[in-house]
């Protein structure tokens, strides 16, 4: 029955073609855009290698009059507040996610979703005001207090701005929560029912069934949801930019105020005009990007490992 | 039929790239005189929209500008993609070398940095270079502090911490301020300095203007510094200062304006803070705008370069009448002249231009 292809059979093939052609350049598109960004992050910084070498990522001082930069504030800033960001969230997302995959009815869990999304479209400058406004002195307050229980003259006397790392991170961890809670429900909403049902009918609670049953099965995706939420908190700019206090030294409690790398670019980068200058912050980017690349091989790995086991 | 709706989805997508992507790539340098270009300092933005937007209804020819910062609009002048640049700042030897060929700066008003503060006082704060210079080095730290109390006899002072609020990104206000502390203190100079952007030694960041007023407002006992009009536009409280020759001097157009009554350079490139004149405000500066002084580059034309002759001449002559409208000091007599023949020397092509 080996026919001749029909016209319509030829154009079908056809369409075929290009369609996989643009998918193909789509693809490409994507690598090449990474691989670029990679290449000019390291061509344009290439006068703050040359000058400051490897002791540009530990040395802590960040002087554009002497010209003199390194990174480790904005470094350690950056992974304290995107890391004590995702520790004070996560348990709030599986928690949020549990309750509205299992426990709540559609009536409520389906404004509560909606709720959730809106969360996550706020542009990030509200978010910032907000902060500013409402969460710093909030934080403020507790600084005194905390200030007076550990009987702290210098955080008393200094408590009263309430910006800084605590500020940053608390805000962070609101503004994270709704990618990592709608994304852990998505995954929950997948656990095959028979697994559930099964597990119920073996006289599991619900309790077990979810700590036994449909916690491991999401455990990939999860890591996955934090991960992006890491991502996200990570490279925020704006908000944390207002709340976190701008400081360029490094800071030795949660009080004090610090920077991040994609705040402290934001900041400087208008008005750098020396060579040098303009590549150590171009440097703090591809640190950014260096660090975003380590967590996301990180999250493989352990995700590999988990499987294993 | 989804596999077509899927194919013409794509091809509407990389059509759309592909219209951004082109739609980013330089311009050609086909400018007419119809239409000038310039970019730099946001500080001075509202007055030179204000002044383009007369020139234009006056003349016809319109002026594009684009306040990406004083950063900005050096790294344009540099890469010749526009007509003028605009800076907070002079150039240092350093940029200037950088920018391979002589640059001239042309002052278009005087700008005041004020300190302003979050306080229950009385009266108006009233503070001096040194202890300006200490608060901001971290030194005096609290408001009862005796160097504080003395210079405001019968003001009663709080026992307060003092949070110092300034600049997180690079701003010409950080460098007028800057200069100024390094211009009173030696301390300041020999170990922050002045600059854009500084290794400040204590207190909070807050990006812009806006971000410091926000900050000052918020927090009990802090002090920082901003713009005269952005302090008068949202009625915060300012400090008086005490001047170089002893008088204390509230900020305003006449006192800043009063700071360039003094001898200036022929090229103005000049800070004119702690200007020595009585009614002086200690920390003024002008704002510039920078053209090259040989106009004949990347294939400018002799009317192009006619019209923005004329452009900065009519913004130090009728132009100035804007100037104190927007809360910017006029220049003064002696600045306009010197400025005049700034643009005079302009040249094209190596002869003066007609």
């Amino acid at each position: 029955m080996a026919a001749l292809p029909s016209p319509s059979d030829r154009r079908e093939a056809a369409r075929e073609r290009v369609f996989t052609a643009a998918s193909l350049v789509a693809a490409v598109a994507l690598v090449a855009t990474i691989a670029l960004f990679l290449v000019q992050l390291l061509v344009t910084s290439r006068t703050s290698w040359a000058t400051f070498g490897l002791p540009f990522l530990w040395h802590s001082e960040w002087n554009p009059v002497t010209e003199k930069f390194g990174a480790l504030p904005m470094i350690v800033g950056t992974l304290v507040t995107g890391f004590g960001a995702l520790l004070i969230s996560t348990p709030f997302a599986l928690g949020i996610a549990i309750f509205l995959a299992d426990y709540a009815g559609k009536k409520v869990a389906e404004p509560i979703k909606y709720l959730i999304g809106l969360l996550g479209g706020l542009p990030s400058v509200i978010f910032g005001l907000w902060g500013l406004f409402v969460l710093v002195p909030i934080v403020s307050k507790f600084e005194v207090w905390f200030g007076k229980l550990v009987g702290s003259e210098a955080l008393v006397a200094s408590g009263t701005t309430g910006v800084g790392l605590l500020a940053a991170i608390l805000l962070l961890a609101i503004m994270i929560l709704p990618f990592s809670a709608s994304l852990i429900l998505e995954a929950l909403l997948v656990v095959p029912t028979e697994l559930k049902e099964g597990a119920l009918a073996l006289g599991a609670t619900k309790w077990d069934t979810i700590q036994n049953v449909e916690l491991p099965y999401v455990r990939k995706s999860t890591v996955g949801a934090l991960v992006l939420s890491l991502g996200r908190a990570l490279g925020e700019t704006m908000a944390v930019t207002m709340v976190i206090g701008n400081g360029m030294k490094m800071p030795t409690t949660l009080f004090d105020p610090a920077n991040t790398l994609a705040s402290a670019i934001a900041n400087q980068f208008l008005e750098a005009t020396s060579p040098i200058y303009v590549g150590s912050l171009i440097q703090l980017a591809l640190i950014l990007f260096v660090i975003a690349i380590i967590i996301n091989v990180l999250a493989r790995v352990i995700l590999r490992r988990g499987i294993q086991q | 039929m989804k596999n077509r709706r899927h194919v013409s989805l794509l091809l509407t997508i990389l059509l759309i790239v592909t219209l951004v992507a082109s739609g980013c790539s330089p311009k050609g340098g086909s400018t007419t005189v119809k239409e000038l270009s310039g970019a730099g300092a946001t500080f001075p933005y509202p007055l030179y929209s204000k002044m383009f937007d007369t020139y234009a209804s006056a003349t016809g020819v319109r002026v594009n500008y684009n306040s990406i910062g004083s950063g900005g609009g050096i790294k344009a002048l540099t890469d010749k993609t526009v007509d003028f640049g605009a800076s907070d700042a002079f150039l240092t030897d350093q940029e200037e070398a950088a920018m391979g060929a002589p640059v001239l700066h042309i002052p278009t008003c005087i700008g005041a940095v004020v300190l302003s503060y979050n306080l229950d006082v009385t009266s108006a704060l009233k503070l001096d270079g040194t202890v300006l210079a200490e608060i901001f080095l971290g030194k005096v730290v609290k408001w009862n502090d005796p160097a504080i109390s003395a210079l405001n006899p019968g003001v009663s002072l709080p026992d307060l911490a003092i949070t110092v609020v300034h600049r997180s990104d690079g701003s010409g206000t950080t460098s007028i301020f800057t200069s100024y502390l390094a211009a009173v203190s030696p301390t300041w100079k020999s170990t922050v300095g002045a600059g854009k952007s500084v290794s400040w030694p204590t207190g909070i960041g807050g990006k812009g203007n806006d971000g410091v007023a926000g900050m000052i407002s918020q927090t009990k006992g802090s002090i920082g510094y901003i713009e005269l009009i952005y302090a008068v536009q949202s009625s915060m409280p300012f400090a008086s200062l005490k001047n170089a020759s002893g008088t204390f001097v509230t900020p305003s157009l006449a006192s800043s304006a009063a700071a360039a009554a003094v001898s200036l350079p022929d090229d103005l490139r000049v800070m004119i803070v702690n200007s020595p004149g009585k009614d002086a405000y200690p920390i003024s500066a002008f704002t510039w705008i920078l053209v090259y002084k040989e106009q004949n580059y990347v294939g400018r034309t002799l009317a192009q370069v006619q019209a923005l002759k004329k452009l900065l001449t009519w913004m130090l002559a009728d132009g100035q009448s804007i100037n104190e409208g927007l809360s910017y000091a006029r220049l003064p007599a002696a600045a306009i002249q010197k400025a005049m023949v700034l643009v005079d020397s302009m040249t094209y092509g190596g002869s003066a231009i007609p």
